[in-house]
């Protein structure tokens, strides 16, 4: 009862956190050659959306260059992307309801829904930019001993200034 | 007098009620346990790299659901309430796969030596402005939605319908941003190289030097918290 109210119920504190974290992102590279990307996912997502609509993603230039395109015998729908991205929400659905702790939150409101869409527009169209988001061009960059991933965690750091200064002024 | 017990009767119905559902969660929890080992077990025959990826990726959200795990706040704790406690625990993670990495960039470095950069194992892309630009818009909007790339998928984990709108802007924003790529190829990123510091300077003065930065940033940002958490005092 008590390893369960250590491990399950209590949360973790941060140091183990990321102690286990980086030995995940070490496993991942040994164990499939890739880093761990997530907004790649996302926009293959889209692509898919796009199909769905009758247009042909897969012919814009992005997907021609710098190593974009699919990877063979891959779809946009079913792809690594895909496949850890939905794993990484089931592990957290996971953990919620071991601990018991699983509730259904609603949008509060309209403010709040446009927040959120602009703030996750904004981070898309940063991570075509940048090559990555906070796991691509951050998380797995630096590890990569790549000069990316200082560059974007110096200038994420600019970004989140200066979306304090917003939240301070429109949102809190 | 007996308004105020029959409110209290309600109340305590009410917190029954609640730890009720709570214990009702154990059900699902065991359904799901079995789905995720069943499909782990599926994907070993039918797609090695996919059952690679499913397991990593389910530890990496029990993971980061467990510790509250947050590259947002890690950004915004330290200039929004002085707390640095997240930052170190991204420095942690970034000191353990770095030295990782390290061991799987060299064995790959010393069975091909004439290796081009993009054929080592690891995170490769160019480097310039676009990088810095991008960067700026992804912090801008972390703080605004209030969740990162992994964020949202925690987020989305636990039941929060507002995460899914991100992840729709998130969509959206990638998708645009691919569409405008010829425009910020033809000005910015076809000109600019890929930076790998061993290619430099060589892998073992690559790897102290990171170490001893990341241990720098370390110390910086635990002083930083004793002097300026508004949390502590």
């Amino acid at each position: 009862m008590k390893l369960y109210e250590k491990v399950i119920k209590n949360p973790w504190p941060y140091w183990v956190g990321g102690i286990l974290l980086g030995i995940l992102n070490i496993l991942l590279l040994f164990l499939t050659g890739s880093t761990w990307k997530i907004t790649t996912g996302f926009l293959y997502w889209g692509a898919v959306v796009l199909e769905k609509i009758g247009l042909n993603p897969a012919d814009w230039y992005y997907y021609s260059t710098y190593d974009h395109g699919l990877k063979e015998g891959q779809t946009f729908f079913l792809n690594s992307y895909t496949v850890l991205n939905i794993a990484v929400i089931v592990g957290a659905l996971l953990a919620v309801l071991w601990a018991k702790e699983f509730k259904w939150k609603k949008i509060k409101n309209f403010k709040q829904f446009s927040f959120a869409l602009l703030g996750g527009i904004l981070m898309g169209y940063g991570t075509r930019l940048s090559f990555g988001c906070n796991i691509g061009a951050y998380f797995s960059a630096i590890p990569s001993f790549s000069l990316q991933g200082w560059v974007f965690a110096a200038f994420m750091f600019v970004g989140a200034w200066i979306g304090s200064k917003i939240l301070f002024k429109y949102i809190l | 007098m007996t308004a105020t017990s029959s409110k209290i009767e309600a109340l305590k119905r009410q917190r029954e009620m609640e730890v009720k559902k709570k214990k009702n969660q154990s059900p699902f929890g065991i359904i799901i346990t079995g789905m995720v080992i069943t499909i782990y077990l599926a994907l070993i025959n039918y797609n090695l790299d996919f059952s690679s990826y499913w397991i990593i990726g389910i530890l990496m959200g029990i993971t980061l659901q467990r510790s509250r795990f947050c590259f947002a706040a890690s950004f915004r704790d330290p200039i929004m309430v002085g707390s640095t406690s997240l930052l170190k625990a991204v420095l942690l993670a970034f000191i353990v796969s770095t030295i990782g990495f390290f061991i799987i960039q060299l064995r790959a470095s010393v069975a091909n030596p004439d290796y081009l950069i993009t054929e080592l194992p690891g995170q490769f892309n160019p480097v310039g402005l676009h990088t810095a630009l991008g960067a700026i818009l992804f912090g801008t909007g972390m703080v605004v939605a209030g969740g990162c790339a992994s964020g949202v998928l925690i987020r989305i984990g636990e039941g929060h319908a507002m995460q899914l709108v991100v992840l729709i802007g998130f969509i959206i924003g990638a998708t645009l941003g691919a569409a405008h790529f010829p425009f910020w190829d033809g000005v910015l990123i076809s000109k600019t190289p890929v930076v790998h510091f061993p290619n430099h300077i060589g892998f073992f003065p690559s790897l102290i030097l990171q170490l001893l930065l990341l241990c720098g940033l370390y110390f910086i940002a635990d002083w930083y918290d004793k002097k300026n958490n508004i949390m502590t005092t």
